[in-house]
């Protein structure tokens, strides 16, 4: 066991290495650099840009350089100074970004993570031990609607629902008076006020897919012959279902860790675009579109990482959940 | 012109309100009815021995000829800030007011995008040495007066006496030497040289700028630069620096060079240059000194950006209550456009222009009670308007485009009545891309030329122009082929917007005179790399900056080439033939007259002249439509919550002239 996660913490390094090439490369594919949507910008603002001024910019940003020197200039900052360089476009260090969006970030995802695994998998268990019942077929029914509505829909309607019947205020995670206020408990009592938005949009989908993946695999090995002999042996229904059938039902949970893990900071992207939330998925978003290269670099870098991490953590935990999958 | 005396304030009153607070509101050199400067100086000189005509309106504190907002009042008793005598120039700017002398407190609050929407707070404290009153002329503003030699060469700017930055240091021309030496003279800091305004002449040569004393300093240029003051409106950052502040980041300049690398480390930057750019600009922060009316107090990444009064703000109203009334603006952050337009129609913002969206005016105007605000329509800038690359490199359609009457014929084969009523609720009026009717250049003469609907003409000319053949849909083929004449039209509009359905139905017209045409959305970046490197057939991007022309008149001199009504030759131009991709336009071209007329008014110093040159420019427009425009004049909606006094409706909204920021921002206040 030990030899295995010390060889595939080793293949992470060639795997990381190749991704960063590959991302920094695909960011400086599209036509254009970031200089070329900034000065767009300026331009549209009035800002005069002459020819001068616009190569004073290129030379600041490193623009005029080949990929592989700012490549070069990039990673050897993130190894050597854990300096991830400057993001064009915010004017602030990638690493400050990053950080000050990370924490609201993953509470919201992880939150709705969790609210979706803990409402999923007793519907789910539910609807497969009493499969074909009235209550199955509603929750089938809910959970269609849930996958079937996109996130950002769900999101507008209840924007609008909240503003219009409820004058809640919409849009980001804290009333006006409480962004810039220091933390204390009236803060985070406004927090929870809001919160709660888009951790239910989110949970929504989530739950949905959990509902009908928790319900697909527990069908399949209730029929198995151990369901039977335990049965016959008479162990108690309810700790029958929940002790075998079930912990085998769960394995994808385990094995989509890998993609939970990197979904955690760039999930959700589109609801928190509707909803104005300062977290990571807009950024990432909007760091993409406007080329801004050492931010998208960085947050790519970041998402690989989180990846490969995940999926080693995601295998470890499926050897120890299931005993039949032995690791070489 | 004649339309802005009838609201509120006319023209006569407003300069009567201004002369009585001997504010010095002098018509300067470039307004449209100016007299040449050099008689600015004089009326301005008795107004700073006399600084106010306001005793009689400042009964606040009887020691003072001046009062302060209460919050600042606080302060002053706390001791941790001067008397507001001590605050203000000598000679305070006197803001004339649109309605009333107003009271003092509260916030507005607005909405933003985050860092890259940055021009959004700016706009609000930008204003610089020179503004527009609401006549469109330019009027003195931190700037005390100045003077001008008979050919423009020759600038004398007079600064106020005792103006402060906004952390109480003295403005004076020690800032302006500053500025010039260590930003705009600085290699590192601004490799290129000067900024093109500080320059002049083909070859831009660099100004010399003297201190002549504390408050006056002296601009040559080599060559005549009449427009100067266009320049020190809000279009550029700066004309002075706060020296004293910036110094520490300056490497030439910190006594401590280790501090600032260690600084610079710290913030993960590169080289010192961008810490010092960091550290320049009135947002970052709140810390660096700036003169605006509000100065900011966090930073511009959070989710709400406030702003909050400059204790040391050089205007003052009639009365002697020194400006800005309302204590606070704040900037919320919305990432789509649906959040922010949920705020508004909860009355969450209280007075805005910017990113409220036209096509929602029945959204925003629905809600109005239910909100508490109003929805005013101001004049847009922008023009729907299409522009038909006369560079483009596919030989065939670049002769089709270089026909002057192919150009009419695809402007006179568009109904522009059906399309306004189709397209725009009939809200926009049938013209040409051409200076608003407001504006000093407005010519009616170019606005119409070649806007009745006439498909009969339209037909009898591409027939004419050698294009009579068509093929059996009817569509009209390249002389000699079975090909049909075709072009993409590109715009940065994607599906479903106002813009695309114009354009669809102009294709519709096209079709009908047997030309067609089909529109392609692409990304801002794609467009741009499209435009730089001469590859777009035709765009449809509607042409702005019509209120003073004179200030930004690139659209019109082909000099902008996001407009490429000639790509190549745009290019070529900008860069003084350096540009790989640019073109040089055929001797004999009419865009040579153009340019000869733009480089003549460059050089002329009597406004007058100036305006005669440029309608000599918009006659050629006239003749040969080098961009077919067809609606214009359209509304541009300002949200205006119920209680915000001293705004004006029906103001021209336009990059240069501040957008809803035209009438002085400062003077808006709260009713109590």
């Amino acid at each position: 066991m030990t030899i295995y996660i010390i060889r595939r913490v080793l293949y992470m390094i060639p795997t990381l290495i190749a991704i960063s090439i590959l991302s920094f490369v695909i960011i400086q594919l599209p036509p254009g650099d970031f200089l070329t949507s900034y000065v767009a910008q300026l331009r549209q603002e009035g800002d005069i840009i002459d020819e001068s001024q616009l190569e004073s910019l290129r030379v600041r940003y490193g623009l005029g350089e080949p990929v592989y020197v700012q490549y070069g200039k990039w990673i050897s900052g993130i190894f050597l100074r854990g300096d991830w360089g400057q993001s064009m476009d915010w004017q602030k260090p990638v690493k400050e970004l990053i950080w000050e969006r990370l924490g609201l970030t993953m509470i919201i995802s992880l939150s709705s993570l969790l609210v979706s695994w803990f409402i999923a998998i007793p519907i789910g268990v539910y609807s497969a031990t009493h499969q074909y019942s009235i209550l199955d077929y509603t929750m089938t029914a809910f959970s269609f609607i849930g996958l079937g509505t996109p996130g950002f829909m769900l999101a507008l309607i209840v924007l609008f629902v909240l503003q219009n019947q409820f004058g809640m205020n919409v849009g980001g995670l804290f009333s006006e008076e409480y962004i810039n206020a220091p933390w204390n408990w009236a803060k985070v009592v406004d927090m929870l006020k809001h919160i709660w938005v888009p951790m239910a949009i989110v949970a929504v989908n989530g739950t949905a897919g959990n509902i009908r993946i928790t319900r697909a695999n527990l069908l399949d090995e209730l029929n198995k012959p151990y369901v039977e002999t335990a049965r016959a042996k008479g162990v108690k229904e309810s700790k029958l279902i929940w002790k075998y059938p079930v912990r085998v039902a769960l394995n994808p949970f385990f094995s989509t860790v890998g993609w939970s893990l990197a979904s955690l900071v760039s999930g959700v992207t589109l609801v928190a675009v509707v909803l104005s939330l300062q977290t990571t998925g807009p950024m990432l978003l909007r760091a993409l579109t406007t080329q801004d290269m050492y931010l998208a670099g960085s947050f790519i870098l970041l998402l690989s990482v989180l990846t490969v991490i995940g999926t080693l953590i995601s295998d470890i935990l499926l050897a120890l959940v299931d005993p039949r999958i032995r690791l070489q | 012109m004649r339309k802005l005396v009838n609201r509120g304030v006319s023209r006569r009153e407003f300069l009567r309100v201004s002369a009585l607070a001997g504010a010095g509101v002098v018509t300067v050199a470039c307004g449209s009815a100016g007299e040449p400067a050099p008689a600015a100086a004089e009326p301005a000189a008795p107004a700073a021995a006399e600084p106010a005509a306001a005793p009689a309106a400042a009964p606040a504190a009887a020691t003072s000829q001046y009062s302060e907002a209460p919050m600042l009042a606080e302060l002053v008793q706390a001791g941790s800030l001067p008397p507001v005598d001590e605050r203000l120039p000598s000679n305070p700017m006197v803001m004339p007011v649109a309605e009333s002398i107003g009271t003092y407190g509260g916030t507005f609050r607005r909405g933003f995008k985050g860092v890259s929407d940055r021009w959004g707070p700016t706009k609000h404290v930008d204003r610089l040495l020179v503004w527009y009153d609401q006549s469109l002329n330019l009027q003195p503003r931190i700037a005390e007066s100045w003077e001008v030699n008979s050919d423009g060469s020759e600038w004398v700017i007079h600064l106020r006496e005792g103006m402060k930055w906004s952390d109480g240091t003295a403005l004076t021309t020690a800032d302006v030497m500053w500025w010039w030496d260590n930003i705009q003279n600085n290699s590192e800091v601004q490799p290129g040289g000067p900024s093109a305004w500080m320059t002049s002449g083909a070859e831009n040569t660099p100004a010399t700028v003297e201190a002549v004393d504390d408050y006056t300093v002296k601009i040559s240029y080599a060559d005549p630069k009449p427009l100067l003051p266009y320049s020190l409106t809000r279009q550029n950052r700066d004309f002075f620096a706060p020296g004293h502040y910036l110094a520490q980041f300056h490497n030439d300049l910190t006594e401590d060079k280790a501090a600032l690398e260690a600084a610079v480390n710290e913030a993960g930057l590169n080289d010192w240059t961008e810490l010092f750019d960091a550290k320049r600009y009135w947002y970052s922060g709140g810390e660096t000194p700036m003169l605006g009316g509000w100065r900011a107090m966090n930073e511009l990444s959070g989710e709400l950006f406030e702003m909050e009064r400059n204790p040391y703000f050089f205007a003052v109203d009639a009365e002697g209550q020194q400006l800005p009334y309302v204590d606070k603006i704040s900037h919320r952050f919305f990432e789509a456009n649906d959040v922010f337009d949920l705020r508004i129609i909860n009355g969450e913002v209280d007075f805005q222009s910017r990113h409220v969206q036209t096509p929602n005016f029945t959204l925003y105007k629905e809600s109005e009670e239910d909100g508490g605000y109003q929805v005013f329509v101001g004049k847009s800038s922008g023009h729907v308007a299409m522009q038909l690359n006369l560079t483009t490199p596919n030989d065939q359609l670049r002769e089709f485009f270089n026909k002057r009457d192919v150009r009419i014929a695809l402007s006179i084969a568009v109904d522009r009545d059906a399309l306004n009523e189709l397209v725009y609720d009939g809200l926009m009026i049938p013209r040409q891309y051409s200076p608003l009717s407001v504006s000093a250049q407005a010519y009616p003469k170019q606005a119409n030329a070649h806007i009745e609907y006439d498909v009969d003409a339209a037909n009898a000319l591409l027939d004419g122009a050698g294009y009579a053949e068509k093929n059996a849909d009817g569509m009209r083929v390249w002389p000699g082929t079975s090909d049909a004449i075709s072009f993409i039209i590109e715009g940065t509009d994607a599906a479903g917007s106002v813009t695309e359905d114009a354009v669809n139905q102009i294709v519709k017209y096209y079709a009908e005179v047997g030309i067609s045409a089909a529109y392609k959305y692409s990304e801002r970046s794609l467009y741009t790399a499209h435009y730089e490197a001469n590859e777009i057939e035709a765009a449809f991007w509607g042409g702005d900056r019509t209120v003073v022309p004179l200030a930004a008149p690139i659209i019109w001199t082909c000099e902008q080439p996001d407009r490429p009504w000639a790509a190549a030759w745009a290019l070529w131009k900008t860069t003084n033939g350096t540009n790989p991709t640019g073109q040089e336009p055929p001797a004999d071209h009419w865009v040579w007259n153009i340019w000869g007329l733009w480089d003549q008014i460059q050089a002329e110093a009597d406004p007058a002249k100036q305006n005669e040159l440029f309608f000599q420019i918009l006659d050629i427009w006239a003749e040969e439509l080098p961009m077919v425009g067809y609606l214009g004049e359209g509304p541009t909606l300002i949200i205006v919550k119920n209680g915000v006094k001293n705004y004006l409706p029906g103001f021209p909204v336009d990059d240069p002239t501040g957008d809803e920021h035209l009438l002085n921002t400062e003077t808006y206040y709260w009713e109590a």
